[in-house]
């Protein structure tokens, strides 16, 4: 019998694509191990030939994080919930374990996280290494969750995640190490009222930061084909605005948060998404409005989302030292996305944007540098624990490195 | 009673890609108007045909018994955004009768509207 530490790579010939279906890529070998032994017997063997090592979740990022020529490595096997302390509010789940599932996993032991995405189909490494919000004033994002566990490290040995990298592991991408078990802080399962309500850009826009305080979650989708919007609030029950001025509920669900923050998308997309300094928000939208109803009505018919992400201390959070207003683009998948976001993009810069990791964005080292303060306290943390950069494909090294 | 056909033709889709005047009001927008004057719930699919591509389709949506429903185009993003300033058509199919009605709503050079009754093909 041969046993994961004795197995070589698998070849593979099959071409992998993402969510969207925007980025396809053939590696040449996949795996998918089933223990830490067999991921570190993986990483060595990829290592000993000079061989990248790309670790993929759901697949629903649309940046070419996900991509390699090398080595895919799905976390899909490690998965589920190890441990966990209800009391202390923790967890120590596999990394492969999607959100949808933990959620269920946490609120039967009566924990929960604080916050999710619009959707939950990724998996929880895949949230916390691309720093994947909700939206909220007070609530950081899913990365922030992070607060040890254990991962491969670039020489095939397993290693805690401790508190001297913790900051540097938060939204890392994979490039410190293939992360195999999660440890997150939790809350204590809690009830949510989720509302929403249709109005229209006149009406709701001049009163959305008045309610982005008082309500725990809030965000907003605006129509350019319609200038209508929806507000969309999640409070505890009994708590938020009864009446919005201008507005009609149209919708209001009580539940347990996993099974009402997030919703279920079938309809697949390409996606842009910057974050901006909060009180740059309402300027660069208004902007972001302006030019989509004057250039790209015609071909775009999404939503574009508006979200609030409290400020946090991870070296690549996209929310890192300020507290962040996202605007996202959206665009049907088998529609051309590139004019809109490109045109878009520009807008974002210019109010200070850091593009989301996981969505599309054409920015490189040499541009990301200058948005995040402690960029080279995180350069020098991954090449410490990856020198030689196994975790480094071309895209990550352009990406982080600069070349 | 029934009243209606199960299939539908709108040959003369465009909408509009500028407004004129403050929106939504004023958006300039097509819109198929649906009748269901039956008892049970009207299931409806619509495909759109284009002068250079494929079909797309299908777009969904459920007509309640002795309902109405207004599905303006411009709305539509599943499976795909309708194409403004495009000549498109419309196929629409239920799995009961229905009546359908066009209506377009433009507002480049001032307000105009224009109806239209489909044309039944069964």
């Amino acid at each position: 019998m041969i046993t994961d530490r004795q197995r070589s790579l698998h070849p593979n010939d099959a071409e992998i694509s993402n969510w969207s279906g925007s980025i396809s890529f053939r590696p040449s070998y996949v795996e998918a191990p089933r223990s830490e032994e067999a991921m570190c017997a993986i990483v060595r063997q990829a290592a000993r030939r000079g061989l990248k090592v790309r670790p993929m979740g759901r697949r629903h990022s649309s940046s070419l994080i996900i991509a390699t020529d090398d080595v895919a490595v799905s976390m899909e096997n490690m998965c589920g919930l190890i441990n966990h302390d209800t009391e202390e509010r923790w967890a120590l789940v596999g990394a492969g374990t999607d959100l949808d599932d933990m959620g269920r996993a946490l609120n039967e032991v009566g924990l929960a996280v604080h916050n999710l995405g619009d959707i939950n189909v990724q998996t929880a490494v895949g949230a916390i290494s691309t720093c994947t919000h909700g939206s909220g004033r007070r609530l950081t994002n899913l990365a922030t969750m992070l607060i040890g566990g254990r991962m491969v490290t670039a020489d095939g040995e397993v290693q805690e995640i401790g508190r001297d990298i913790l900051h540097a592991a938060r939204g890392s991408m994979g490039t410190l190490g293939l992360f195999t078990a999660l440890k997150l802080r939790l809350l204590p399962r809690y009830r949510l009222r989720r509302r929403e309500w249709c109005t229209t850009m006149d009406e709701c826009f001049g009163q959305v930061e008045e309610l982005s305080r008082g309500s725990r979650n809030l965000d907003m989708y605006w129509y350019p084909r319609s200038d209508r919007a929806k507000l969309r609030m999640l409070d505890p029950p009994g708590e938020g605005p009864e009446r919005i001025r201008g507005a009609k509920l149209v919708m209001a669900r009580e539940g347990w948060s996993n099974e009402v923050l997030s919703r279920k998308r079938t309809l697949r997309f390409d996606e842009m998404e910057y974050a901006m300094p909060i009180e740059a928000g309402p300027e660069c939208f208004l902007e972001v409005r302006k030019r989509v109803m004057e250039h790209h009505r015609r071909t775009v018919g999404w939503r574009v989302l508006y979200r609030y992400v409290a400020s946090d201390d991870a070296y690549l959070s996209t929310a890192h030292g300020r507290d962040t207003v996202t605007i996202s683009l959206h665009q049907n998948n088998t529609l051309p996305y590139d004019a809109y976001f490109n045109d878009m993009e520009e807008i974002f810069l210019r109010y200070g944007g850091r593009p989301h990791w996981g969505k599309k964005h054409s920015l490189s080292a040499e541009e990301l540098e200058p948005l995040y303060p402690k960029w080279a306290e995180f350069r020098r943390i991954r090449r410490k624990l990856d020198p030689e950069g196994v975790f480094l494909t071309d895209y990550m090294s352009r990406l982080l490195e600069g070349r | 009673m029934i009243a209606g056909s199960m299939t539908w033709a709108i040959p003369g889709g465009r909408e509009p890609e500028r407004s004129t005047g403050p929106e939504p009001e004023s958006t300039s927008y097509d819109m198929v108007c649906l009748l269901n004057i039956g008892d049970e719930d009207a299931n409806v699919s619509m495909w759109a045909y284009y002068e250079h591509r494929e079909p797309v389709g299908p777009y969904l949506l459920t007509v309640g018994a002795r309902r109405v429903r207004h599905v303006r185009i411009n709305d539509l993003i599943d499976p795909e955004a309708v194409p403004l300033e495009t000549e498109y058509g419309l196929v629409i199919r239920s799995d009961v009768p229905v009546v359908v009605q066009f209506w377009r709503q433009d507002t480049e050079r001032g307000k105009a509207v224009a109806t239209a009754a489909a044309i039944p093909l069964d």
